[in-house]
């Protein structure tokens, strides 16, 4: 067999070139392998398992706790329920909130709507998988009654939250749907707070105080929906001592603290002050309580566009950045039951009513002599039992829309004194939905 | 914990040395039984000065050696057989010539290498399959030889400012040990990191800045507000060259991650020959340039009382009446000056490198401490290389490049912080402590800011060439970098009384395999042929360990552990990218060159529905010079043409609907938050880059160009797309929906004017241009970046827009008031400004040789085109502070003319009015980047010594701003650190002047 030198010389090389092709193909393993899973986060699916029903529930519930922490200091703002004093960046007010303006156009607004409206869809998906899981057969880790515990605090959440949102807007959307009237929100927290009403099965006592808190909830949502006589009756399922709190903590998280104390803490905050306020000048001749008012030689942290630097008197009824925030309370269904009075021409009832929540808040009695000075009392004395809990607003725009009798103190109305140039009543849905929503176009 | 990736990394190295060491002595066995020679000399240029760094090597075998500072190589132990020595030197057309060597015989050959300054038979590796001669590649690649930088840079940032067209390199602050922003060619996205990918003698650095040290709870804004680039842990005395290529068309085989280009650093490698020593002591000081107006120009109501001024009378001598605080600032550093420094800024470096023909070495250690201009800074690095080569066979080459930095960075507090002493000394009384008193505002110093870095490279290089048309190049590296943040406000701190603490420990972890083999065979007459292929995985991993405690129980030295309430949080992201390559190289006639290649890539944070990407590629290089028809004096050309593909991944959780739950759960208890829809169709976005380009050298090489035109088109960009709120996910989710273009020009050209034996003058201009359009948002509305950076259709990336803005701001208010107008859907432009990266970019450098050896250096930069927006002016104003930028207009009020100041002036500075719209400044800015002179010192004033050189340097020590930009510096930046997506200015001390004395002693 002749010799091939071409062979002599290339057959080295191809080895070694098929040598290579076999390292090449070693290296495209990893090349077509990269799959890696990272700690840290929670797959979708994984939020299926009834273990992890209470901590989607508890992030609702946080989530509340956030939404309430926006619209509450930014609308006491707005309301006067306090004045600014300073710092409109970073837990600041900004200068269009210091002239009572909640515009479309204003980006700075977006957290209001946004972390409000994930409260509702966190707490409605938590309600979502939990009624898709059903009740827990036997078997499986999960008691019935953690079950039907868990079930009634996720409506309740649910419930809250679309109270929050009816309250402070004046129209809305679900889950990235067309436009709705507002009261679409309290149509639907009747329905949960119902739903949480309906839930047995679970630990006696849990289910009784989760209950209550429905019953006062759903007393609240059916005032705007006009059923007072529904309303009256759950108000008076809530005894007068009854709270329901929402929690916030002081763990270093600013998004856990109480934006409204954290803001004038003075670390370096000292964003707004009762100065200029007529719970400061009310304070000051009654001592009521429910209005604890610090006086100090400082002044806000920064000048504000309507009168420069000016003194800073800080609330302090939210005593540490941890203090809680009522979201019902059988004093305010004492309220109800008084403003449902008034609506029937009812005056010494509405006056019992209401001194019932004076006497409980350990202040003096009041007197009414006529019905357009009881619905001023009242008027009052719900900006005083629900001072800085996200409440003012949703009340105004209710008084003004109904046309209630009874003034409102100046110095919370647009005017000279109160240094609002406006008043908006209502926090507009955000930039950002009406920008990515399609069935929204600015 | 921090342990366990130096043992990964030991491990291997110690099981490495073994290896080497016994190839080592196997080699010495064998080379004692062959009969050998030396060969030493010089290589000079034209003018006999020593060429440093030249190789000089013995063709078609593996022996070779690099000159010293002297100019001086020794080949020891040499074979005795004939030969072709070659030298060559980046900038000098190769000499070489037929030798002999004769046993027990030492033979001399010196070399002169004349200049050329288009270096088309230089070898380039980065975006080539294993090396490539400058004629082959299509593509633009720079190359700086640090051979040829006089001044002494302090770090490689600076180092890299201004040195190419099409590269730029801005820093955020004056903060020690803060990186800088590169780009290359502009933005390539705006969703992911513009910063190019880094490789250290092939092995990938991480590119993106360190965790910024701040709590990791809480506050974000607590901090210094800028970050340290890993870069700078190099010592820019290690590095030998570094080549950079900037786009798409060059990076291909890079693949995914690529888009935004690539910078190569190559350290230096020891010579055979006796060991040669270099020491190196550098001696200066920043100093913090004027950025604010003269406090002649403030209007006279802006003075303190004298009462006040009178009690303090050593404070205030020597001050104006007006435009100062009560601290004895000045409005021309925004009041800041008490506390600015002449900061002391020492460098020692001391390297050896030397070797045999087997084994050669390069080791070297730099030592430095840095003031900086603010306070509490202060910057104290250390940095140890040793680089091996190893030699066991003559087709056989190894080498192992390892370096260790530790760095250790005080930072003063600073940025947009309520607790920064910059912030709240440019606020003067109306800062939160409403008080500007010195004693009130130092009080702020006591916040303790320090981040401890370690960082190792590492990586091994195995070239084997086992046939003479066969090469293979294997790495493997592995980089890791780690960094410890503590901040501390102690016990009793003015703005946080019972204290707070965090230690943040983060890790980051490159590790990279690498493989390309090149097989060359002519195909036929005056046709060659080269098939590369290859693959590359890197494994990119993050780690972060943090912990946060407040409320001490009382004074002291605190720990996490001593705090009242602590909090702890951990973090991991792993991504894998893996790829393989085949390129082919058609080379006809040496002249015509013709690569096709493509990269197949697979990346972990691709989708599930995704798959592999692939990148293709194809170049054209053809010599034109070398053509037979050109006369005698015929210029040498090259004209080139590329196109490529390459991308930029998504992150690492990007493509997954995910959940978490939020920093301390619910008051402790677990709470799930969503956290990113998640889409399993997401892949990487993927730039297209087309460049032409044309190199020159004219007249006898005294005269140089080169020309890049270059566009790019980027599809499937991934944008930050904004969820619909009502459904619950209020973090953005990326989206392949965007398609971004740009296009500019690269044009340099050099010139020596006067060349004579002891004089010549050179001159050099360069013009980069940059446009850039958003050509579709595939149906997503416009988005913001923050900052006023807008993503719009048919604008720029980013577009500075505000939502409100003055009409005819330079005209008087009218009768009417204020005319504020807004975009509406009929003119959407109406308050576009314009680009925020620069469009234009202008450079210019001259150079002296004089007698004596003598050098005289100086580059400077125009930078234009581009607007930012100054959140510290509008967070002043705002407040009712007394802004330096508004005193024109305080004048015109405090003299009844308020009237005849212009409207932009009445919007910006009126507290009643205001908004942050008003501030986007016109941010063009001319800088001088180097000055220096080298002075040679005799070598009978430095016994022993081989050559010596005193250097005086100056960085940054002039500019010029727009006038328009009433304060600050366009290079000052915000709390994001270096690689912000829009470039804004908040309270932060602009980067400050360096001045340098430095004295460089070889033996």
């Amino acid at each position: 067999m002749p010799i091939n030198r071409t062979n002599i010389t290339q057959r080295p090389v191809m080895k070694t070139l098929r040598i290579y092709g076999f390292l090449l193909a070693l290296l495209a393993v990893p090349a077509c392998d990269t799959k890696v899973t990272n700690p840290g986060r929670f797959e979708d699916i994984d939020l299926n398992a009834r273990t992890a029903e209470q901590a989607m529930v508890n992030g609702a519930g946080r989530a509340l706790a956030s939404g309430l922490n926006w619209l509450s200091y930014t609308g006491a703002a707005v309301s006067r329920e306090i004045h600014p004093a300073g710092s409109t960046g970073s837990f600041g007010i900004s200068t269009r909130w210091q002239n009572g303006e909640l515009a479309a156009d204003d980006g700075d607004l977006d957290p209001h709507w946004e972390q409000a409206q994930r409260a509702r869809w966190i707490a409605e998906e938590a309600v979502r998988r939990i009624e898709a899981a059903g009740p827990p057969k036997a078997g499986e880790s999960q008691t019935l009654v953690a079950y039907n515990n868990v079930r009634q605090l996720a409506y309740l959440y649910a419930g809250y939250a679309n109270r929050v949102l009816g309250e402070n807007m004046c129209e809305g959307t679900i889950d990235g749907g067309p436009k709705v009237a507002g009261a679409v929100f309290f149509t639907r927290a009747e329905s949960l707070f119902t739903k949480a009403i309906g839930v047995t099965g679970g630990t006696p006592a849990t289910i009784a105080t989760q209950a209550t808190a429905a019953y006062a909830g759903r007393a609240a949502v059916r005032v705007f929906l006009g059923k007072w006589t529904e309303s009256v009756t759950d108000a008076g399922l809530v005894p007068i001592a009854f709270v329901q709190n929402i929690p916030y903590f002081n763990l270093g998280d600013d998004a856990q603290r109480n934006r409204i104390a954290w803001a004038i803490f003075n670390t370096p905050y000292r964003a707004h002050t009762q100065w200029s306020t007529w719970y400061y000048d009310y304070r000051t001749l009654t001592t009521d309580p429910r209005v604890p008012i610090t006086i100090t030689a400082l002044l806000g942290d920064a000048a504000i566009e309507c009168c420069g630097r000016v003194p800073f008197y800080p609330e302090a009824k939210f005593s540490t950045s941890a203090s809680p925030m009522r979201l019902s309370s059988g004093r305010e269904m004492r309220l109800i039951e008084a403003e449902a009075k008034l609506r029937n021409d009812d005056l010494s009832g509405a006056v019992t009513s209401m001194n019932l929540v004076r006497t409980a808040a350990g202040t003096t009695a009041i007197t009414a002599a006529t019905i357009t000075d009881g619905w001023r009392l009242l008027k009052r004395e719900r900006g005083i039992e629900l001072w800085l809990e996200a409440r003012r607003l949703g009340d105004m725009r209710r008084w003004k829309e109904g046309n209630t009798p009874g003034a409102l103190d100046p110095l919370e109305l647009p005017g000279a004194s109160s240094h609002l140039t406006k008043q908006d009543l209502c926090f507009p849905i955000s930039r950002s939905e009406r920008e990515t929503n399609p069935n929204f176009k600015i | 914990m921090r342990d366990a990736p130096f043992r990964r990394f030991t491990v291997p190295v110690l099981r490495w040395m073994r290896v080497c060491c016994a190839l080592l002595l196997t080699a010495t066995s064998l080379g004692a039984q062959t009969p050998t020679g030396t060969i030493s000399g010089r290589v000079t240029g034209e003018s006999n000065q020593p060429l440093v760094g030249a190789q000089v090597r013995l063709v078609g075998t593996g022996l070779g050696t690099l000159t010293g500072d002297n100019g001086r190589y020794t080949l020891v132990n040499v074979p005795v057989a004939q030969y072709r020595v070659r030298a060559q030197m980046l900038g000098h057309r190769p000499v070489e010539r037929a030798i002999s060597v004769i046993a027990g015989q030492p033979l001399a050959e010196d070399f002169v290498l004349r200049r050329q300054v288009l270096e088309l038979d230089a070898m380039v590796v980065t975006g080539t399959a294993g090396a490539a001669r400058q004629r082959e590649v299509g593509n633009a690649v720079t190359q700086i030889d640090l051979s040829k930088v006089q001044e002494p840079p302090a770090n490689v940032s600076a180092l890299l400012q201004g040195r190419a067209p099409g590269m730029t390199v801005m820093p955020s602050s004056a903060g020690s040990g803060s990186g800088s922003m590169i780009r290359l060619r502009g933005n390539v996205s705006v969703a992911m990191s513009n910063q190019p990918l880094i490789y250290v003698d092939g092995v990938r650095l991480r590119s993106d800045g360190y965790q910024r040290n701040v709590p990791p709870t809480g506050s974000d804004l607590r901090s210094g507000n800028d970050v340290a680039s890993p870069l700078n842990d190099i010592n820019p005395n290690d590095i030998e060259r570094v080549e950079i290529i900037k786009g798409a068309a060059a990076a291909t085989l890079y693949g995914t991650e690529a888009a935004a280009g690539v910078i190569q650093i190559f350290t230096k490698s020891g010579h055979s020959g006796k060991p040669q020593w270099s020491v190196q002591v550098d001696q200066g000081f920043a100093r913090a340039l004027k950025f604010g107006p003269e406090p002649s120009t403030a209007p006279a109501g802006d003075s303190i009382p004298r009462a006040y001024r009178d009690s303090f009378p050593e404070r205030f001598a020597g001050l104006p009446d007006r435009g100062v605080s009560r601290a004895g600032g000045t409005s021309s550093y925004l009041f800041i000056d008490p506390w600015l420094r002449n900061a002391l800024q020492k460098r020692f470096s001391l390297s050896v490198g030397g070797g045999g023909e087997a084994l050669r070495y390069f080791v070297s250690g730099t030592a430095t401490d840095e003031d900086g201009v603010l306070p509490n800074d202060n910057e104290a690095r250390k940095v140890v290389r040793g680089n091996f080569s190893f030699t066991p066979l003559a087709n056989l080459l190894f080498t192992w490049n390892t370096s260790y930095t530790r760095d250790h960075i005080s930072n003063t507090a600073a940025g947009n912080n309520a607790h920064g002493l910059t912030l709240n000394a440019f606020r003067r009384d109306r800062n939160y402590a409403s008080n500007d008193r010195p004693e009130i505002v130092e009080l702020l110093l006591k916040q303790e800011l320090t981040s401890d870095i370690d960082h190792i490279i590492t990586g091994g290089t195995m070239n084997w060439s086992p046939t003479s048309n066969l090469v293979n190049k294997f790495t493997v590296g592995y980089d890791l970098a780690q960094i410890a943040n503590r901040n501390l406000r102690p016990f009793g701190f003015v703005s946080a009384p019972t204290g707070i603490i965090s230690n943040r420990e983060n890790s980051y972890q490159n590790l990279t395999f690498d493989y390309s083999g090149s097989y060359i065979r002519g195909l036929r007459e005056g046709l060659r042929g080269t098939l590369s292929w290859g693959g590359q995985a890197v494994t990119t991993e993050s780690r972060e360990t943090s912990a946060y405690g407040e409320n001490f129980p009382g004074p002291g030295n605190p720990t996490v552990s001593s705090a009242g309430t602590t909090l702890g949080f951990e973090e991991r992201q792993r991504v894998v990218n893996a790829g393989v390559f085949a390129q082919t190289i058609f080379d006809l006639k040496n002249r015509y060159f013709l690569t096709l290649g493509a990269r197949v890539d697979g990346n972990s944070a691709f989708g599930s529905k995704f798959g592999l990407q692939t990148y293709p590629k194809a170049s054209l290089s053809w010599v034109a010079s070398d053509e037979s028809f050109w006369p005698s004096w015929n210029p040498e050309m090259k004209f080139r043409f590329a196109l490529g593909q390459s991308g930029r991944a998504p992150g690492a959780f990007d493509a997954i609907r995910t959940w978490e739950n939020p920093p301390s759960g619910w008051g402790g208890q677990p709470a799930f938050f969503p956290r990113s829809v998640g889409n399993p169709e997401l892949g990487p976005e993927r730039t297209t880059e087309i460049e032409l380009g044309f190199d020159g050298a004219l007249f006898g090489d005294r005269v140089s160009t080169s020309v890049t035109w270059y566009k790019r088109n980027i599809e499937s960009a991934l944008f930050n797309a904004r969820q619909i709120p009502s459904l619950g996910f209020l973090n953005s989710q990326l989206q392949n929906v965007g398609t971004m273009a740009s296009d500019g020009l690269e044009a340099s050209v050099t010139g020596t004017l006067v060349r004579r034996k002891n004089f010549e003058w050179t001159v050099g201009g360069s013009l980069y241009t940059n446009q850039t359009k958003v050509k579709s948002l595939g149906g997503a509305a416009d988005f913001s970046l923050g900052n006023f950076g807008w993503i719009m259709t048919g604008q720029s990336i980013p577009m500075i827009r505000t939502d409100f803005c003055v009409e005819n701001p330079n005209q008087k208010v009218p009768a009417t008031g204020l005319k504020i107008i807004s975009p509406t859907a009929a003119n959407p432009n109406a308050c576009n400004f314009g680009p925020n990266l620069p469009t234009h970019t202008y450079g210019a450098n001259t150079g002296f040789t004089l007698p004596l050896g003598i050098r005289f250096n100086a580059r400077g930069e125009y930078l234009a085109g581009h607007y930012m927006y100054d959140g510290a002016a509008f967070n002043a104003v705002t407040r009712s502070v007394r802004w330096p930028g508004c005193y024109d207009f305080y004048t015109l009020q405090e003299t009844g003319k308020a009237a005849d100041a212009t409207a932009l002036q009445t919007a910006r500075c009126t507290v009643a009015a205001t908004k942050a719209d008003y501030f986007i400044y016109p941010a063009d800015f001319f800088k001088l980047r180097d000055i220096s002179l080298a002075i040679p010192i005799a070598q009978r004033y430095v016994p022993g010594a081989s050559s010596a050189f005193l250097t005086f340097a100056g960085h940054n020590i002039y500019k010029r701003v727009n006038k328009d930009f009433p304060v600050f510096d366009p290079e000052t930046g915000n709390n994001g650190g270096f690689d912000s997506q829009v470039r804004s200015i908040l309270e932060h001390v602009p980067p400050p002047a360096t001045y340098t004395a430095s004295l460089r002693v070889t033996f």
